[in-house]
């Protein structure tokens, strides 16, 4: 291991007390603590701080927790599902109203052209003779 | 569901999945439980390690073939545990309520994409830690500053010569004036917590509020191990500067 200054062995001191160094980096921390009486302060300032920040009391979450969660997720599928539903009907109408448009502008333009269709249909009513070509 | 705040922002209603949800990384193993070289206590919590993974598996896999029972499970195993996480990270229980909801919805919409590679565990860490974040970059950007909940008297603001000062949440005595102080103290906690970076205030709660060890905080948050333990360090000496008036 590389050889730690000061401040690297400083920087460790938090690892140190969490007990997550290396032998050989704890080794250089306790080195800088039996030279160090500010290095020592710092130590105890870290610890009495420690004492206090993890004895923080546990938090407990409301007993209806889940519940709570549980409603959210069934109003939001709702809420997506009726929205998907809101999002298609006006394609939906809109197709409708295209189809019928386009079904009343055929007849109309069927019927304007071409009066006699209905007896055209008839067998029994001969066309009319073809004029001589000349 | 809780009452809205009329003072607080509105939450986003849509939350970008992949904002908040990295995929799960095969992890190193843990340490057996029946690894000679650990200590007895080493060796316990690895076997209680080894047994919530086992749950969390079968429950997850429930799960996903789309059992809410699992889902209830699930929820009910971390409630705490994520809410605890909430609560410290933003110091508004209301607001904590609805992020730490939020994650397990996120869990649920998202359960598909956890292929089970990592520890469920330290998944679910990060979804919570990756909303938590970008609440706080949220709540930031509007100038939303809430204060700590928690009452937070007058007499808790005096440092210890001036008599406001304990150094435990209980006195050696107990009794309501130990009650009392516990609760005055656990304002003072967290109100210099909430003033840390929030990157700082994350590791110093992961670690030293919910114990969680280093290589759990690695996998959650993505540092390298000496980045953490550096930054892990100016973050409890940051706490520990804004508490100094109040340790004896």
């Amino acid at each position: 291991m590389a050889e730690h200054s000061p401040n690297e062995a400083d920087a460790l001191m938090s690892a140190y007390l969490d007990e997550e160094l290396a032998p050989e980096e704890a080794a250089k921390v306790e080195k800088l603590l039996s030279e160090s009486p500010e290095a020592r302060a710092e130590l105890s300032g870290l610890q009495n701080m420690l004492k206090l920040v993890k004895g923080l009391p546990e938090v407990v979450a409301p007993p209806d927790f889940y519940e709570k969660v549980a409603r959210k997720i069934r109003r939001r599928r709702i809420f997506s599902m009726e929205f998907l539903g809101m999002l298609l009907l006006p394609f939906q109408v809109l197709s409708v109203v295209l189809i019928l448009m386009v079904a009343a502008t055929y007849m109309l333009l069927h019927l304007d052209n071409d009066p006699s269709v209905k007896l055209e249909k008839d067998p029994t009513v001969q066309p009319p003779p073809a004029p001589p070509t000349p | 569901m809780t009452d809205p705040d009329p003072s607080a922002p509105p939450t986003p209603r849509v939350v970008d999945l992949a904002a908040v949800v990295e995929p799960d990384e095969p992890e190193p193993a843990s340490p057996a439980a029946d690894d000679p070289n650990l200590s007895p206590a080493q060796r316990e919590e690895a076997a209680r390690r080894a047994e919530q993974d086992r749950r969390d598996r079968r429950l997850v896999r429930r799960l996903k073939e789309g059992d809410e029972r699992a889902f209830q499970e699930l929820v009910q195993t971390y409630q705490n545990r994520i809410f605890g996480l909430m609560l410290r990270m933003i110091s508004n229980r209301q607001e904590a309520e609805d992020l730490a909801q939020e994650v397990f919805i996120i869990v649920h919409r998202a359960i598909g994409s956890y292929r089970g590679e990592g520890r469920f565990y330290t998944w679910l860490y990060r979804i919570a830690s990756n909303t938590c974040k970008n609440r706080i970059k949220y709540l930031k950007s509007r100038n939303f500053h809430r204060s700590v909940e928690i009452e937070d008297s007058p007499q808790a603001q005096l440092p210890a010569a001036e008599g406001g000062a304990i150094v435990t949440f209980q006195s050696q005595v107990p009794g309501p004036e130990a009650t009392v102080e516990g609760q005055r103290m656990e304002v003072i906690v967290q109100r210099e917590l909430a003033a840390l970076d929030p990157e700082h205030r994350l590791l110093v709660v992961l670690r030293d509020v919910q114990g969680l060890s280093y290589q759990d905080i690695i996998r959650i948050t993505g540092l390298q191990e000496g980045t953490l333990k550096s930054r892990l360090h100016r973050a409890r000496l940051a706490l520990k500067e804004r508490l100094a008036p109040y340790l004896r």
